[in-house]
């Protein structure tokens, strides 16, 4: 499992990108998909996630779409179109990120 | 798996006991748990367990509280419902102060209301004449005559002077001329109609001014002789529900018009509204090929990118060319035009852009009374004024509440308010007020439009439809909004939370340099406002009541006497005969402006005419009972006597000829010569005069101008008769005048006006300006004052504790009114003696402008000033009196 520490500012990045992938999801949607794209070791901690999605809700970057679903109320998130644009850059913005990671701690990546 | 329902009421009830409350977040995290429980229980857990795993991948009931807090304060970052807050808090702020609310939007909207009505006022303006199309290159000719002693600046031109610019000069596209703007008498069946607003003009005044023809051919309309072109409304009037065109009026002298065209009404700001153009080719005088007599309205549309400058260079070698040898005909064979410049004489002819001719041009012989620019500028300063004053009322109101809210505040700043969100609350605040006074300031002026039009002679309205209008409103209301909370919410967010939490602050009661410089400013315009209304009636009052050299009172005027032909001399005895009639008199000439007028140059008799020794003086044709009816004075000589037969070729002088003529000694017997064009064959002989009295100077024109030279002929002169009656009984005199009327001149319209209201009209430009000026003072004082009065309330309010420990100790509630009053007495003073010299200037320039000025003494200043502190001190007193009043145990026991 990944640190916490390394994860912190690639939260966003996530989100959106899997947002982008998949269309609207929920909370607990978005924490499985990682946990299984990352093969276990990316464990989106509930705490950091809805602080997350109820900030780039209130900055007008996702939208929200309700359902119920018998007693329970379902909200899934969805990408505006500043969102969707938003989403491409910080994915090529970390690409960058890693070429750059590479070159300083002088090693090969994948 | 999907769980049971009492699990997931378990689930609810659980989480809500962990302190899981924020609306939205509930639901999601109850929808996350139930999932991922679903998801654990898959893989063979049971309820219990997968449920307490689940809440501490969340972190316990800690990471819940955290994850909420987090999300809420996420949350407020939403626009929305950030500025949902401002507007509830700014509500509550403005409902928990009823009365400094109401008085701040009062204020606000009395003074944005008489701004609105200001601009209005000035938009209308400055858009005359805007309306013609190519407007830029429209231009009217005029002219500037220096010879001798007489100066005449005059907006008419010679005759010839358009057919020669059309002829002379290729960048005038076109010229064409007015002439002879008037009321005329015109005939329809049996009835007979006077119609003001009636001019000549020439055929081709239409490719100038790009009049609306709803029928007929603009470019043939006036070509012919007797055809002329009317209004919509006239040909409504003449020929109700039928096709004017083509059908002819009567006009007094029997020809018959024929309609050629029909335009648009005039639109109401132009320099001009005619009725009727009657072509100019119907009266032989347009061929008139005098260069030295001015008598048309010549306009002229340049070419593009014509230079109207370098047109008007050119104008003094054509005055040489065709002015020249008609002046050396008239004056002798040693006259040259180099000779007449060198003895500082000029003729000189300018252009003035039409849209300038309404607010800047005043000479002899203007179509219409214009306004003036002066004007424009006074309102727009007025209005800068009453605003500036709103808006300073304002300030303070908040300014000063700042104590109340300074620990509001300090409690927002502990609580984690960054400044900006401080200042964005109190621009709210203030943004909001700003918005509710201009609705309610827009629902005054509507109100306060017709009132105003009545006062100023105009037809404003408020342009409800135009979309540019609200966004103007909208635009000012945030800017006078923002501007007006800027101060406050700056003033207030910079507050430090430890000082004012722990008390150390004591604003609002004394503190406010600003806010004395503030109140100082308000009366400041106050003052200036009050002196500049004292002055202006004072000079009005002065004008109307001066020594005028003749008696205005009880004289009516009949126009149009000479419908009445032959009969008039005896209309004139047989009204005579009433006894309540004390003598009437025949003349057109009478000392109120729009009546007639004509001038002619005279000289001493038997010298040769030159240019020292030539007058242009006033040549009026009066009647024997002139001087007797209009109660002027003779104070050399005699009047005019039917006893003496050689009156006939007798004058009468004023006091201003006879110092032209330079007679030292008795001017009695002395003749004076001038040339008379003879009515027969037009050939000029000389014609000599006796002098046989003098009348002493009386006013003919405004007393904005100076008593020019005047001589009284006994001629026949039948455009206007007056008589002179007896106080008492107007009605009954008019009754009985008015059926004479009607017996010798069956159908002809009776009109009359009365001498004094005539005399009166001349002023009221003038009367209009002074009223105006008084309102918006008073509107001014009235707004400063609502702020004085809030403000007493406020410093009142705020020293409650200290006048109740005051009276205990035995202060008395004089003492106590003075102490509270003395702060914004001094304010006063100091507005006082800076708004007097100000005043004092802008007063002098003004009435530069008039011959006749009053004297504005020092009195005025001091009437001006304690006028200002009389009604502060009255909306002071009322406040410092009920707190000195109070009853000081009420103050001090509380809290």
């Amino acid at each position: 499992m990944h640190s916490p520490e390394l994860l912190k500012g690639t939260l966003q990045t996530i989100v959106l990108k899997v947002l982008k992938d998949h269309g609207k999801m929920y909370g607990y949607e978005i924490t499985q998909r990682v946990k299984e794209l990352s093969d276990g070791r990316i464990l989106l901690t509930e705490g950091a996630l809805y602080p997350t999605l109820h900030k780039l809700e209130a900055e007008g970057l996702l939208k929200t779409e309700v359902v119920n679903i018998g007693k329970r109320i379902r909200k899934y998130y969805l990408l505006t179109a500043p969102g969707k644009a938003l989403a491409k850059d910080r994915v090529s913005e970390f690409v960058d990120f890693i070429n750059t990671m590479s070159s300083v701690l002088q090693v090969k990546v994948g | 798996m999907t769980l049971q329902s009492e699990h997931i009421d378990f689930i609810i009830k659980d989480l809500h006991r962990r302190g899981l409350l924020l609306d939205g977040f509930k639901d999601e995290v109850v929808d996350h748990v139930c999932s991922a429980i679903e998801g654990e229980m898959a893989r063979g857990e049971r309820f219990m367990d997968a449920y307490q795993k689940v809440i501490s991948s969340f972190g316990g009931n800690d990471g819940l509280q955290q994850t909420q807090d987090l999300t809420i304060q996420y949350e407020n970052k939403k626009l929305k419902v950030m500025i949902q807050n401002y507007f509830t808090i700014a509500f509550r702020n403005l409902k928990k102060q009823r009365f400094y609310t109401a008085i701040n939007i009062a204020g606000l909207a009395v003074g944005v209301a008489s701004c609105l009505i200001i601009v209005l006022f000035v938009m209308n303006e400055l858009s005359y004449d805007k309306h013609w199309s190519d407007n830029d290159r429209l231009f009217r000719a005029q002219s500037e005559i220096k010879f001798g002693d007489n100066h005449l600046i005059m907006a008419v031109t010679p005759g010839p002077l358009a057919e020669t610019l059309m002829k002379d000069f290729p960048e005038v596209e076109s010229a064409a001329r007015f002439w002879n703007y008037d009321t005329y008498i015109f005939k329809h069946g049996d009835e007979t109609f006077k119609e003001p607003n009636s001019v000549f003009a020439d055929s081709n005044i239409f490719r100038i001014f790009d009049m609306h023809f709803v029928a007929g051919d603009p470019h043939t309309a006036l070509k012919e002789p007797n055809s002329m072109v009317i209004t919509q409304k006239i040909a409504e009037k003449y020929f109700p529900g039928q096709n004017a065109l083509g059908q002819s009026i009567t006009s007094n002298s029997n020809k018959s018009w024929k309609i050629t065209g029909i335009v648009d009404n005039a639109p109401k700001n132009g320099h001009f509204h005619f009725n009727f153009m009657l072509s100019l080719v119907s009266v032989e005088y347009n061929k008139d090929p005098n260069w030295l007599s001015n008598n048309f309205n010549t306009y002229v549309k340049l070419r593009k990118g014509a230079d109207a400058k370098a047109l008007e260079a050119k104008f003094p070698t054509m005055i040489d060319t065709y002015a020249g040898p008609q002046a050396k005909a008239a004056l002798g064979a040693d006259f040259t035009m180099e000779k007449f410049r060198a003895a500082g004489n000029k003729i000189e002819f300018t252009l003035i852009p039409v849209t300038d001719i309404h607010l800047k041009s005043d000479r002899m012989a203007e179509m219409e009374a214009n306004s003036d620019i002066t004007y424009v500028y006074i309102f727009s300063i007025i209005a800068g004024f009453i605003l500036i004053v709103a808006c300073i009322n304002f300030m303070n109101l908040s300014t000063a509440r700042s104590s109340n809210r300074a620990k509001e505040v300090g409690i927002r700043k502990v609580m984690g308010s960054m400044r900006s969100h401080l200042v964005r609350q109190f621009l709210t605040e203030s943004v909001l007020l700003s918005i509710f006074s201009f609705l309610i300031a827009i629902g005054l002026a509507w109100m306060a439009v017709p009132l105003f039009n009545e006062l100023a002679l105009k037809e404003l309205s408020i342009p409800f439809q135009s979309p540019v209008f609200w966004l103007l409103i909208g635009g000012c209301a945030l800017i006078t909004g923002v501007l007006a909370g800027l101060y406050p919410s700056f003033f207030l967010s910079a507050f430090r939370p430890v000082n004012v939490l722990k008390g150390n602050l004591a604003l609002g009661t004394k503190s406010g340099v600003v806010r004395g410089a503030l109140v100082v400013f308000q009366f400041w315009i106050s003052i200036v406002l009050v002196v500049g209304t004292i002055a202006v009636n004072r000079q009005l009052n002065y004008i109307q009541n001066t020594k005028i050299g003749f008696n205005k009172d009880q004289i009516i005027v009949i126009r149009d006497a000479y419908v009445l032909g032959d009969q008039l001399q005896s209309f004139k005895e047989e009204v005579e005969k009433d006894t309540r009639i004390i003598s009437g008199t025949i003349s057109a000439f009478l000392p109120v402006s729009n009546t007639a007028r004509s001038d002619n140059t005279h000289w001493p008799e038997g010298k040769a005419p030159t240019d020292e020794n030539m007058v242009s003086i006033q040549v009026w044709r009066v009647d024997y009972d002139y001087v007797k009816t209009l109660g002027m004075k003779i104070i050399q000589g005699r009047d005019f006597s039917k006893e003496f037969l050689s009156d006939s070729s007798g004058v009468i002088l004023n006091q201003a000829a006879v110092k032209m003529f330079g007679y030292q000694d008795d001017p009695i017997g002395k003749k004076i010569s001038t040339f008379a064009e003879s009515i027969i064959d037009g050939t000029k002989k000389l014609k000599t005069s006796t002098i046989v009295g003098v009348v002493e100077d009386f006013n003919f024109e405004s007393l904005r101008q100076n008593i020019g030279p005047l001589a009284l002929f006994l001629e026949k002169s039948s455009g206007r008769i007056s008589f002179r009656f007896e106080a008492k009984n107007t009605q009954e005199v008019i009754k009985t005048i008015e059926s004479q009327w009607k017996k010798l001149g069956p159908g002809q319209p009776f009109d009359y006006s009365f001498l004094d209201e005539d005399f009166g009209n001349m002023y009221s430009a003038e009367q209009r300006l002074g009223r105006i000026f008084t309102v918006f003072a008073v509107l001014a004082i009235i707004i400063a004052c609502l702020g004085l009065f809030a403000l007493t309330a406020f410093t009142a309010e705020q020293r409650t504790k200290e006048i109740g420990i005051r009276k205990v100790l035995g202060a008395s509630v004089s003492g106590i009114v003075v102490l509270l009053s003395k702060e914004f007495g001094k304010l006063i003073l100091i507005a006082f003696i800076l708004a007097a010299p100000v005043a004092w200037y802008g007063i002098d320039k003004w009435l530069e402008s008039y011959q006749y000025k009053t004297e504005i003494g020092v009195f005025v200043y001091l009437l001006a000033g304690l006028a200002a502190f009389g009604i502060a001190w009255l909306t002071m007193s009322f406040q410092s009196i009920k707190a000195a009043l109070a009853n000081p145990i009420k103050s001090l026991r509380s809290e």
